[in-house]
């Protein structure tokens, strides 16, 4: 009877926990303020202009980053680029009046700009003005740091008291033969999270709301394995350590723009490499030739495909100007999608679709562009549907599988009513009666945790990435890079594009169609691309001392002071054809 | 960079509407939660019960450890059409409906266990298995026995069947299907029963209209046979006789397509009926403009009619009980006095007697042993239109000590009275001989 009262309490208690975790985090991403980073200054008459990123627009337009209004100034003029190296450049774009520096016209391939340099913009003149690493560390202490308002530590108090709770329901309805390992596997999780945590605390990093979201569902993750195939769960604690150490690498990888954006290419070819492969070597499963055997593990391509792409597809500012770019990711884009429409993965071909409409929108801002996709992805898509008669049967099934409970909707239907089931509090974790179903932990993972854990944990699931996405989007106003703002918003409209498709298709608001949900769905390949794809938001975070894949101010150098060249403050600047310095 | 950002809030669109489909969702399972979650109740598996026969044998019984189905081979087998299986592979097993119902539903907490404890069923398993080993020698076909007082079925089988303890992995074609709740059949020569409903209500100076059989009647160029001639016969001859002519005749010459229209939708030949809330499913009869040949085609149960055995088993039970039908249930006890009037009494009580002279007159004549019990009946031999006919049998016993109505049915059994009206009446031989022993 006492574990009765426990299991009961147990109940109360994960969807209790879920949503303050929830609402914690978004405490903390709200009243955190938008303060951005500054890099350096233009001299604009009497008065410094902030340049706030690392890629800057400068024009008249109501768009640029840097608004000039000066005689001869185009609505996009000039483009203002720092690399980590911390040298400035500048370049021309589609500038009616020409760009010089110190007299010298700026060529398409841009000039390097140096403290102190005069840029005349069309007969406008400015004066850049860098900043030193001291000055700039000076600008830094006076934003917010990230885990001062909300913290971290506590919040992750209390997933581990989700966990533990969950471990307990778990004791309650798991066989005694697998208890063991399913207890490991939490208590490894629960060391995982606070491991990370501790290192990244040691490193002064406290923006630890990306990983909690992200360990949040894993920990879900976690418990539908353990509820569904318990004798496998060391398989799938196995992943997650191996997905968190990628997670790390990829951030530090990425903290690094010169290094991030000259591997593009090499992305890109990797993600066409494994998806040719895939067509290659795998065999047909479940009409979807998308699974590699590999010692034990059933490895899905197209899921690591994913990052590949956001990595290739995003770009940095001056780049975007150039439309050559534009068409070699669109080509890039079809043969992805062509690739995966052989493959017969039609879910994760709309997948990649909608994140190639988000990443073009993104670099050409052009409403026309997406329509005229979108317009040939409707053909294609009827292509398939005529020439792929399982897809067609799906499309049929539709809004009417309650007509065919033992045919076409046949998992639909029991997703839903399990689903039901569940209540708002759930039947407790292992105690569902839709892990019967094949691929109820997988493509009807909704279903299957708003039975055993309730429709408050599931729709807590939803809004962790929701909650990842508007972060996201807050991280793209203050980003140094439009390479980190693109890739952390296409990773959040691919998140939620899949689980859109995943949520919906289960309970019969869309078509069908197979997909992982984030983070949960067990599956090695999935949840790999998942905690690198996080990677992506983290790079996009540079709140002050918040994540480990940004360089913090005080460690990146200018130009100059690597190249041992003294930066004079302002008030020295040496000025050309003047009447001497300032006193 | 401000370009980038405003672009970004192409992302709020999609977790705007990511969010408002999660809002619908939300509603929808407010709303619909407890339909959805009660659909499958039955995999709840907290549930805990049992279904007993109505002598106590255990047809199936489930709690949180284990879910079993009777004990030996015959009585699952025979039984499982009116149980079901717990993995809901027919959707008209008991099983689904009471196993569901141990659970309740609400919004908070789900679905959760509500009552426990056994129900018990008015089917007869013995029985059951006694009609399951006649029938699956004839091949496939359905036999339903009800108590046309209590409205308890104590018989209900269905060839092929399968194990649900270790159902087969290819399974015979239909072997899921409840031949008496969910199939139709054409109705053959038994649908006179209702022609001939109409007919004494609206045919003036029936019992003194004579009806002269050549063996054919020829309408607008299309002629009815029968399998010899009649001769100058009555009314209560002709059905006795079965007459094709006689009855095609009635049909198109004196009650006309809309009467018989409406003789077959007050009767309930055509809407789905639910029995404990399984829904079984509706005939057919040509509603639409049909010409006089089609029109006589359809009297005489050929043409496009189609009827389910349990319509017919409604209708034949309701003339037995002098035309009110106890509402048939499989808890048993019956259907508390729940009973709608289908059939006028008068018409009910000469329908009686049209139907003991069948059997006095005909079936005792061909199979003496017919004489032994109180038998009123009309057999039916469907011409499939494959060479093939359906062997149908259905009636009821004259005994207020057994009042048991029945139908069945053999798929392309041949004729009505050797194949069905055969197996009925060893069935019930059977039934009363062990009442009888006990």
């Amino acid at each position: 009877m006492f574990t009765d009262y426990i299991f009961s309490i147990s109940r109360y208690a994960i969807p209790f926990l879920s949503v303050v975790i929830l609402l914690r985090n978004l405490r903390s991403l709200l009243r955190g303020r938008t303060e951005p980073e500054i890099w350096a200054y233009l001299r604009v008459g009497q008065e410094n202009v902030p340049v706030y990123h690392w890629e800057s627009l400068i024009g008249r337009a109501r768009s640029a980053d840097i608004r000039l209004f000066g005689e001869g100034i185009s609505p996009i003029h000039a483009v203002l680029k720092r690399t980590d190296k911390g040298r400035w450049s500048i370049y021309d774009v589609f500038s009616r009046s020409g760009v010089w520096v110190n007299s010298v016209p700026v060529p398409e391939a841009g000039i390097p700009l140096r403290h102190g340099d005069l840029i005349n913009l069309g007969g406008s003149c400015v004066r850049f003005l860098n900043l030193s690493t001291q000055q700039r560390q000076r600008n830094e202490n006076k934003r917010t740091g990230a885990g001062k308002l909300v913290n971290p530590a506590f919040t992750l108090g209390e997933l581990t008291l989700l966990q533990l709770f969950l471990l307990l329901q778990h004791a309650y309805s798991a066989r005694q033969a697998d208890f063991g390992t399913i207890a490991l596997s939490f208590a490894t999780l629960i060391v995982l999270e606070w491991c990370v945590y501790e290192a990244m605390r040691l490193m002064n990093r406290m923006g630890f709301e990306m990983e909690i979201f992200a360990f949040y569902l894993t920990t879900i993750g976690l418990t539908v394995a353990a509820s569904s195939v318990p004798e496998d769960i060391y398989k799938q604690i196995l992943l997650i350590v191996a997905a968190v150490v990628l997670f790390l690498f990829s951030g530090w990888w990425m903290s690094n723009l010169q290094r991030t954006v000259s591997t593009r290419i090499a992305a890109g070819v990797l993600a066409l490499g494994l998806l040719a492969l895939n067509i290659l070597t795998s065999d047909s499963v479940n009409g979807a030739k998308s699974w590699l055997e590999f010692g034990g593990y059933s490895f899905q391509p197209s899921e690591l495909v994913k990052a590949f792409y956001i990595y290739a597809g995003a770009s940095t500012l001056d780049a975007l100007y150039m439309r050559r770019n534009l068409y070699s990711f669109i080509i890039f884009s079809a043969a992805c999608v062509i690739a995966l429409a052989l493959i017969g993965d039609f879910g994760t071909a709309l997948i990649f679709f909608v994140t190639f409409l988000v990443i073009s929108f993104m670099r050409s801002g052009s409403i026309a562009t997406v329509l005229l996709a979108v317009t040939g992805a409707f053909l294609a898509g009827f292509l398939a549907v005529t020439i792929k008669p399982y897809i067609a049967r799906r499309f049929a099934a539709w809004g009417h599988v309650w007509d065919d409970v033992y045919g076409a909707g046949y998992q639909q239907t029991r997703s839903i009513s399990a689903a039901a089931s569940g209540g708002l509090l759930g039947k407790g974790a292992g105690a569902g009666w839709l892990k019967g179903i094949t691929a109820s932990d997988t493509d009807m993972v909704f279903a299957y945790v708003c039975e055993e854990l309730g429709l408050v944990v599931a729709v807590c699931m939803i809004a962790a990435v929701i909650l990842m996405a508007l972060f996201a989007i807050r991280c793209a106003r203050n980003g140094r890079s439009a390479f980190y703002a693109i890739a952390a918003c296409s990773t959040s409209a691919l998140m939620l594009v899949q689980l859109a498709l995943n949520v919906f298709g289960t309970l019969d608001m869309l078509p069908f169609t197979g997909v992982t949900f984030p983070f949960v769905s067990r599956g090695g390949s999935s949840l790999l691309a998942c905690w690198m794809l996080i990677a992506f938001l983290k790079a996009a975070d540079n709140r002050r001392g918040a994540s480990f894949a940004v360089n913090p101010v005080n460690r990146i150098m200018t130009w100059e002071e690597e190249q041992g060249i003294e930066v004079v403050s302002w008030g020295k600047l040496p000025r050309r054809g003047g009447k001497g310095g300032r006193k | 960079m401000k370009k980038i950002s405003t672009r970004a809030l192409s992302v709020f669109l999609i977790a705007a509407l990511v969010f408002t489909g999660m809002c619908v969702f939300i509603r929808e399972e407010y709303l619909h939660g407890r339909k959805w979650a009660m659909y499958f109740s039955m995999f709840n598996p907290e549930a805990d019960g049992q279904l007993l026969d109505r002598n106590g044998i255990m047809l199936a019984a489930f709690n949180k450890d284990a879910r079993v189905y009777a004990k030996d081979w015959p009585t699952r087998v025979s039984n499982y059409h009116v149980t079901g299986d717990y993995a809901g592979m027919t959707g008209t097993g008991v099983l689904n409906r009471f196993w569901g119902s141990a659970s309740d539903y609400d919004f908070i907490y789900g679905i959760h266990n509500e009552r426990s404890g056994s129900l018990s069923l008015g089917i007869d398993a013995e029985l059951n298995n006694y009609a399951y080993s006649l029938l699956s020698q004839y091949g496939k076909g359905t036999v339903m026995i009800m108590n046309y007082k209590t409205g308890e079925v104590i018989c209900l089988v269905s060839s092929p069947s399968v194990d649900p303890a270790y159902p087969d992995e290819e399974p015979e074609d239909g072997a899921y299907v409840n031949r008496a709740l969910t199939a139709t059949y054409t109705p053959g020569s038994t649908f006179k029963l209702i022609t001939s409903a109409a007919a004494i209500e609206n045919v003036p100076d029936l019992e003194n209209m004579t009806f002269r059989c050549t063996g054919e009647l020829d309408i607008a160029g299309i002629s009815i046979t029968c399998m010899e001639a009649h001769g100058t016969q009555t009314f209560e001859q002709a059905l006795a006789n079965s007459c094709n002519c006689a009855f095609a005749y009635l049909t198109y010459m004196e009650v006309g397509q809309r009467l018989m229209v409406k003789y077959v939708t007050d009767y309930g030949f055509l809407s789905p009926h639910s029995i404990d809330g399984i829904f079984t499913s509706a005939g057919n009869y040509p509603t639409e403009f049909v010409g006089d040949p089609e029109l006589a085609w359809s009297g005489i149960g050929q043409s496009t009619d189609q009827v389910c055995p349990f319509s017919m088993l409604r209708y034949v039970a309701a003339i037995a009980n002098g035309g009110t039908l106890a509402e048939p249930t499989f808890v048993k006890g019956g259907s508390n006095g729940k009973s709608t009037l289908l059939v006028n009494p008068a018409t009910a009580s000469r329908l009686q007697e049209l139907m003991r002279n069948n059997v006095v007159s005909h079936y005792a004549q061909e199979i003496p042993s017919f004489q032994d019990l109180p038998f009123c009946a009309k057999t039916g031999t469907a011409e499939t239109g494959a060479g093939t006919s359906h062997s149908w049998f259905t009636g009821f016993l004259q005994d207020d000590a057994h009042p048991y109505a029945f139908v069945a049915v053999i798929e392309e059994g041949g004729f009505g009275l050797w194949a069905a009206g055969i197996m009925v009446n060893d069935i019930f031989q059977h039934m009363l001989q062990k009442a009888g022993t006990t």
